[in-house]
């Protein structure tokens, strides 16, 4: 008895928020959380997670590593089945999945404060993927409003991070890019290929993303 | 019909003599294809960098299409614009690239370029601001009528997108 065609697909994600590149500042945690379109839905695993607080080691790498485990497992919901008859448009988007990462830190003060927004798509090709993604803070308007929030302790920050995986709104907002994360991920598909989507060839040693600046180490 | 799904994100831009950058995208199709969801147009963030000279935008693009023949494969146009203390902005560049045609993660960097202007106006431009731009931004993808332009060239976009393709074997369209 021939098996009924499949009609969704499983993104299983495994991996680590590896380590931060941060020149000005220390003893720093990272949030990380999953944004998904209404197509998507988690079956198995973490979707949001606080690291530990790291400080740059002594040596001459002066490195922040977290080494926090990821790991999560989408299924793309698709209750009208997955063909496209001709003409019509269906009623589903794909807006496949981000991971959002917040990290934050003490100030002068003792305060926490942010340090850092940054998202990326969970990549949908199945294999190793390594990512080093920038982040960046809200800027204040003015210089006394960027002064009364050092003192206070009360840094622009978005009411909910979620807003760093849309791009819509984003046109009023400064921001100053001060860091950078790295992310590692494996990712394996199931059913992808029997629905008819081809994700390219297989990655097995995936680096990408912005290399930083000289004088930082990688 | 077959589909395609482009999903990635506009990185930053280096190279520019100005800093506190944003950049204005937009996405252009032949007549074959159909935005199925996603959206087709937007406006970065400024950026004002802290570390190195790259001004990092991050900026997730999230489109699928539908298409019905292979001409009129999607386009990426920019426009890159820096923005000075007062809020005013100035063009920095032009650009466009074509959405990779093959499935997989690619890098792409897309050199820009800014129409030059008489030397009164490159004078202006230097010591108040502003600089002449396109009327009529179709031009920045087009090649129709570029002959008329005299241009500089501005520094380079960065930008990945994986390409997700379905149903393409289906039509015998080899990618």
């Amino acid at each position: 008895m021939a098996a009924a065609a499949p009609s969704v697909f499983l993104l299983m994600v495994n991996g680590q928020v590896e380590s931060a590149q941060f020149p000005e500042y220390d003893d720093l945690y990272c949030k990380y959380c999953f944004v998904y379109g209404q197509d998507w839905a988690p079956t198995a695993g973490l979707e949001e997670g606080i690291s530990q607080i790291t400080s740059k080691s002594q040596d001459a790498r002066r490195a922040l590593v977290w080494n926090f485990p990821i790991d999560v497992t989408f299924k793309s919901t698709n209750p009208y089945g997955c063909e496209i008859p001709h003409g019509l448009t269906p009623a589903l988007s794909f807006e496949g999945p981000q991971i959002v990462l917040s990290v934050y830190g003490p100030d002068v003060f003792g305060n926490d404060v942010v340090r850092g927004y940054g998202a990326v798509h969970v990549p949908l090709s199945p294999g190793r993927h390594k990512k080093t993604i920038p982040m960046f803070v809200p800027e204040s308007t003015s210089k006394l409003q960027k002064f009364t929030s050092w003192f206070m302790g009360r840094r622009p920050e978005y009411t909910d991070p979620k807003v760093v995986a849309q791009g819509e709104g984003r046109e009023v907002t400064r921001v100053r890019s001060q860091g950078f994360v790295t992310l590692l991920f494996n990712v394996v598909t199931k059913d992808m290929r029997k629905l008819g989507y081809d994700t390219g060839p297989p990655d097995t040693q995936g680096v990408s993303g912005p290399s930083p600046p000289q004088g930082l180490p990688r | 019909m077959a589909e395609v799904h482009v999903i990635g994100q506009i990185m930053g831009a280096t190279g520019f003599s100005e800093s506190s950058l944003l950049c204005k995208w937009g996405v252009h199709t032949g007549a074959a294809w159909k935005l199925l969801s996603g959206v087709r147009e937007g406006q970065t963030q400024v950026d004002t960098p802290q570390i190195g000279d790259m001004a990092y935008w991050s900026h997730p693009i999230d489109l699928h299409f539908a298409t019905k023949g292979l001409q009129g494969w999607p386009r990426l146009h920019l426009q890159v614009w820096s923005q000075d203390s007062f809020g005013r902005c100035q063009l920095a560049g032009y650009g466009f690239c074509h959405v990779p045609s093959s499935p997989g993660t690619h890098q792409l960097d897309c050199p820009t370029w800014r129409p030059l202007g008489s030397w009164r106006e490159q004078l202006a431009r230097a010591f108040v601001g502003g600089g002449p731009q396109l009327l009529h931004g179709d031009a920045i993808y087009s090649g129709a009528d570029r002959y008329r332009l005299h241009t500089t060239s501005g520094g380079t976009v960065h930008l990945e997108l994986s390409l997700l393709l379905r149903h393409f074997d289906r039509y015998g369209v080899e990618c």
